[in-house]
């Protein structure tokens, strides 16, 4: 997943899926943290929508975000399926002003665990997104109960977003990077660990055998 | 390079207070291009006369290319506007012939060899609907009577899910759709329209064919409940809707759906969809096997695009009229020419293709440039041979399908 390390400097690349029920808001949602524009009309999704977003980390690392914003209609999720694989993260976007789309979250969530995950056997870092904030309020109730949900059902957090109004979109996504990165991390740590042990059972072997 | 100096050096000097222009020039000069010519500001060494000549020299021969260029440009112009007309006539001659000579003798007429070329060419907009529900058929024995008992049942429906009291009565119809599976239907199909051809403004609520779009979407729903509203259709019913009556449209929508590539793609048949896109790839990978082996190495499956091209027919991602064209040879070759058209596209575009990585391939195949030329892009198509290895694309479908029922492992990619 990440590129060459130049003088010190890395370039990542990962593949991020935008997932939830039809008229959430994900396309819209894109839209603003692409290219900071949006659009009351759009054409619907049908299949995925693919975006690209190049962040300056920081002054060494530059992390290559390609979105997959995927078609939201229960019946094309079967299909959709395919399109979960390999990829490093997910923004799980319900409405806030319509409460089923919030169940139709957590599937997609449950969807997703079932259909990826990371090397060490982990769910991929999702983040949940309570999006069009601008039409509504969450109340403290509300509140308790989304940061209950996502301890259940394996979230790293959740944001209320407004693609909009322009709220909450930058930080939610860079949240998501930053574990994304984190889990990066690990596993180079993980691997370069094994390849260690490896390295002292042959050498263990080797000296056995003289 | 150098002329840019110049420019710049003397339009800097030009605004300087201690400006002292001699004209002695014997031509008039346009805008500051011609402070090329000027002599230099007092305060700097004069230019030698040398220089002079030669800047002039080439000042003129500036001028000169200037006026070769406007000459050629106003020459494209005729040649455009001549087309045009031109166009314009064999679209007004060709409108005469088909609702003439072929419409009155469809079934003698409609497989000969010069109607197809003349299918090839594009419809004229006046016969289009008529060619198209000609060609579509209608199989399913559909009349304005079944289409009208089909909208009345989406109204009542419509009414009863505004007043959920009476909805227990209707339930109990629905072949296999759950209260919630409906309810959703009927709230996406009002969703899709107003996200189908947005920038038309005519499907909109409160444009003139919004009632209409909702109209045979809602029938379709009832008239086929097992399949229902699938994302996409919109904009296949939206097409047809440009192009005829409301009950021609609608009859010719429940039977274009009925082909076997539609039914597989909106019932979602997940397997029958895989053989199709394997097909497709025994073309793509014998057409174009230097952008099929870039694809390959870039992970990219032909889903990825396949998806939104053949679910919409074209209509969401081609500029209208030429996905209007692609209808027209669709209805004279059927779905073949779906995929013969995908491979058009990519071989037109093959070399920019070549140069981009999967993000950025699979960005601009989902969205296609605005402006495509039709005869860049039928020409294209032309180029394609639908042959693989003397077998036709029914056949490769086929051998495929029956490779599949036997496990092959063609298609676990």
């Amino acid at each position: 997943m990440s590129g060459g390390a130049e003088l010190g400097f890395t370039e990542h690349l990962f593949k991020v899926l935008v997932i939830g029920d039809h008229k959430v808001g994900k396309t819209s949602f894109v839209k603003r943290y692409v290219k900071n524009q949006f659009y009351e009309e759009l054409k619907t999704t049908i299949g995925v929508d693919f975006s690209m977003k190049v962040i300056d980390w920081d002054s060494h690392t530059r992390v290559r975000l390609q979105l997959w914003d995927i078609a939201g209609q229960e019946r094309l999720r079967g299909l959709n399926r395919v399109f979960f694989k390999r990829s490093s993260g997910a923004l799980v976007v319900y409405d806030m002003t319509n409460g089923s789309t919030l169940d139709g979250a957590l599937n997609w969530k449950h969807e997703l665990d079932s259909q990826v995950m990371l090397k060490n056997g982990r769910p991929i870092p999702a983040v949940l997104l309570a999006n069009k904030c601008d039409e509504t309020k969450v109340c403290r109730r509300n509140a308790s109960l989304l940061e209950k949900l996502c301890q259940e059902k394996g979230f790293i957090g959740w944001f209320q977003t407004s693609a909009k109004e322009n709220i909450n979109v930058d930080e939610a996504a860079k949240f998501l990077v930053k574990h994304i990165l984190q889990n990066n991390e690990e596993s180079v740590k993980e691997e370069e660990q094994n390849m260690q042990i490896n390295l002292k059972q042959q050498s263990k072997s080797n000296s056995t055998c003289c | 390079m150098r002329i840019i100096y110049f420019y710049t050096f003397y339009f800097i000097s030009s605004i300087s207070p201690k400006k002292n222009v001699k004209r002695n020039l014997d031509f008039e000069p346009l805008s500051t291009t011609a402070l090329i010519l000027e002599n230099r500001p007092a305060n700097l060494p004069a230019k030698p006369e040398e220089e002079a000549q030669k800047h002039r020299q080439e000042y003129e021969e500036m001028v000169a290319q200037a006026k070769k260029r406007e000459l050629k440009e106003a020459q494209k112009r005729r040649k455009q506007l001549e087309d045009r007309c031109k166009h314009e006539e064999s679209i007004g001659n060709a409108a005469l012939t088909w609702s003439q000579e072929i419409l009155p003798n469809w079934q003698s007429m409609c497989s000969s060899k010069r109607v197809r070329d003349l299918w090839w060419q594009g419809l004229p907009p006046s016969v289009r609907g008529k060619v198209w529900s000609l060609a579509i058929g209608n199989e399913l024995n559909i009349t304005d009577e079944l289409y009208n008992i089909c909208l009345a049942r989406a109204k009542e429906k419509w009414n009863a899910f505004v007043a959920p009291t009476a909805a227990t009565e209707t339930e109990s119809e629905d072949a296999g759709l759950s209260h919630a599976d409906r309810e959703a239907s009927l709230e996406l199909i009002k969703l899709d329209i107003s996200r189908t051809f947005p920038s038309l403004c005519i499907f909109q609520q409160g444009g003139p064919y919004h009632d209409v779009l909702h109209s045979i979407l809602g029938a379709y729903t009832c008239y086929r409940p097992d399949v229902g509203y699938v994302q996409g259709m919109s904009f296949i019913a939206a097409v047809l809707i440009l192009n005829m009556d409301t009950a021609d449209a609608f009859i010719a929508f429940a039977n274009l759906l009925n082909k076997p590539c539609q039914m597989a793609f909106y019932r979602v048949d997940h397997s029958l969809m895989l053989t199709y896109f394997a097909a497709f790839e025994v073309f793509f990978e014998e057409n174009l096997p230097k952008l099929f082996a870039h694809f390959k190495n870039n992970s990219l499956s032909s889903d990825i695009y396949l998806i939104d091209w053949i679910f919409t027919l074209y209509s969401k991602s081609l500029p209208l009229d030429i996905a209007c064209r692609v209808w027209d040879v669709f209805c004279r070759d059927g779905e073949e020419f779906l995929f013969r058209t995908a491979l058009g596209i990519l071989r037109l575009y093959e070399d920019i293709l070549t140069h981009m990585d999967f993000i950025h391939i699979a960005q601009f195949l989902t969205r296609l440039p605005d402006y495509i030329s039709a005869e860049e892009i039928f020409s294209s198509i032309t180029n394609i041979n639908m042959n693989s290895k003397n077998k036709k694309w029914a056949q490769v479908l086929q051998a495929l399908q029956k490779g599949q029922d036997r496990g092959s492992p063609l298609l676990k990619h």
